[in-house]
């Protein structure tokens, strides 16, 4: 009798945990018929953080292919000091966050070394970003991409499923910030697909896409892995602190020039 | 003897390791890579601050004079996950850190090792 019982245990335990996505899947804007074609959405829920191994890109399959301009902005950034390993951050003197305290925004928040916390809504997916404390607001309502949107550092992001697969689209995204820690270049026309899957309990894998007619001749793809840490929580991680401590410029920055003590 | 070569090889690695996780945030262009430096001094100030926790040091000199040290390593976010709080380094300590220094002889280290006479020893580090 006992072993009879275990099936139906184990398919209500099931029922359960999957209870608050099928509420998600089903109590969604009216908008949200075609979006919500997954019955079971994968729970990407927790902190993740980044364990690509040419973490400071998206790890593209091929060099991306640039218009003139951006191949020059590329040729600028890219960090050859013979003291770096070659797939590093770009150069620190161009780097807009770095060298410049701009936000980080995205998408190139993902290649960034601190973690972030992906929480799933009714309505959206929110990414909680441990640097800049920035969050990107993923809405899985229904609705479409603005078509015209305005620039913003973390743009405008809708997202859908796709079997187990969370498919992220982002547009909407200022041109001042680099594409990744590398110093990849990219215009306001910058699309990012962003197919987010967790191949198991320990581990998430984006497959992105970036479009930028603008910016590169054609699109480009590439691949970010992320390991699960249930056990920490996010802190708290301002760029600029330093430098409005100190009248504007870091210590390390004084002390490269010299007249630091 | 072979253990304690052993060991010491061990420690190198690891340290070579540590090392550009360290400098992950914001590249290593401003530090020279390719020497490793040792400091000994006495903490005067530990600020627990973004992007970069550091430590104010005094270090004696071999003429006698006292040369003011900034040491800074991970951001707090990091340093916390590791177990750091704002009073693991406290002003006073006398401590040895191991890292790199600036370009261009500045006193200001970047630092993935510190110690204490105690035996007490720590190795920042960016942890994915």
């Amino acid at each position: 009798m006992r072993n009879i019982g275990v099936g139906p245990s184990l398919a209500i335990l099931a029922a359960l945990s999957f209870s608050p996505v099928l509420l998600a899947q089903t109590a969604a804007h009216p908008e949200a018929k075609k979006a919500q074609t997954a019955v079971h959405a994968p729970d990407l829920t927790g902190v993740w953080a980044n364990i690509t191994e040419n973490a400071a890109s998206f790890n593209p399959k091929e060099d991306p292919s640039f218009q003139p301009w951006a191949a020059a902005k590329w040729k600028a950034n890219k960090n050859d000091d013979p003291g770096q390993p070659s797939i590093t951050n770009g150069r620190v003197d161009l780097d807009p966050t770095v060298a410049s305290c701009f936000p980080t925004g995205m998408p190139r928040l993902m290649t960034e070394v601190f973690p972030f916390e992906i929480v799933q809504l009714r309505d959206r997916v929110l990414i909680l970003f441990e640097k800049d404390y920035a969050v990107s607001h993923v809405w899985t309502d229904g609705r479409k991409l603005p078509e015209d949107p305005d620039s913003t550092y973390m743009g405008q992001s809708v997202g859908r499923w796709d079997g187990d697969t969370l498919v992220v689209d982002t547009v909407g995204l200022k041109d001042i910030t680099w594409l990744d820690r590398m110093g990849h270049p990219h215009s306001d026309a910058l699309h990012v697909t962003g197919r987010f899957r967790r191949l198991n309990h320990d581990r998430l894998q984006i497959d992105w896409t970036f479009d930028d007619p603008k910016a590169f001749t054609k699109p480009w793809t590439g691949r970010t892995i992320y390991r699960y840490h249930p056990d920490w929580t996010l802190e708290e991680f301002i760029s600029c602190e330093d430098r409005l401590l100190h009248g504007g410029e870091s210590l390390e920055q004084k002390a490269v020039k010299g007249h630091s003590q | 003897m072979k253990i304690k070569r052993l060991a010491v090889f061990l420690g190198a690695i690891g340290f070579l390791l540590i090392c550009g996780p360290v400098l992950a945030h914001h590249g290593r262009s401003n530090y020279d890579v390719t020497d490793t430096a040792t400091i000994k001094g006495v903490v005067t100030q530990f600020d627990w601050v973004n992007p970069h926790a550091l430590i104010y040091l005094d270090v004696a000199t071999d003429d006698g004079k006292t040369e003011k040290w900034i040491a800074e390593t991970n951001s707090p976010n990091t340093l916390s996950r590791q177990g750091w709080s704002k009073t693991t380094v406290k002003v006073g300590d006398q401590i040895t850190l191991v890292g790199h220094r600036v370009k261009g002889g500045g006193t200001y280290i970047n630092f993935s090792k510190i110690s204490w006479p105690d035996g007490r020893v720590l190795t920042p580090a960016i942890q994915n």
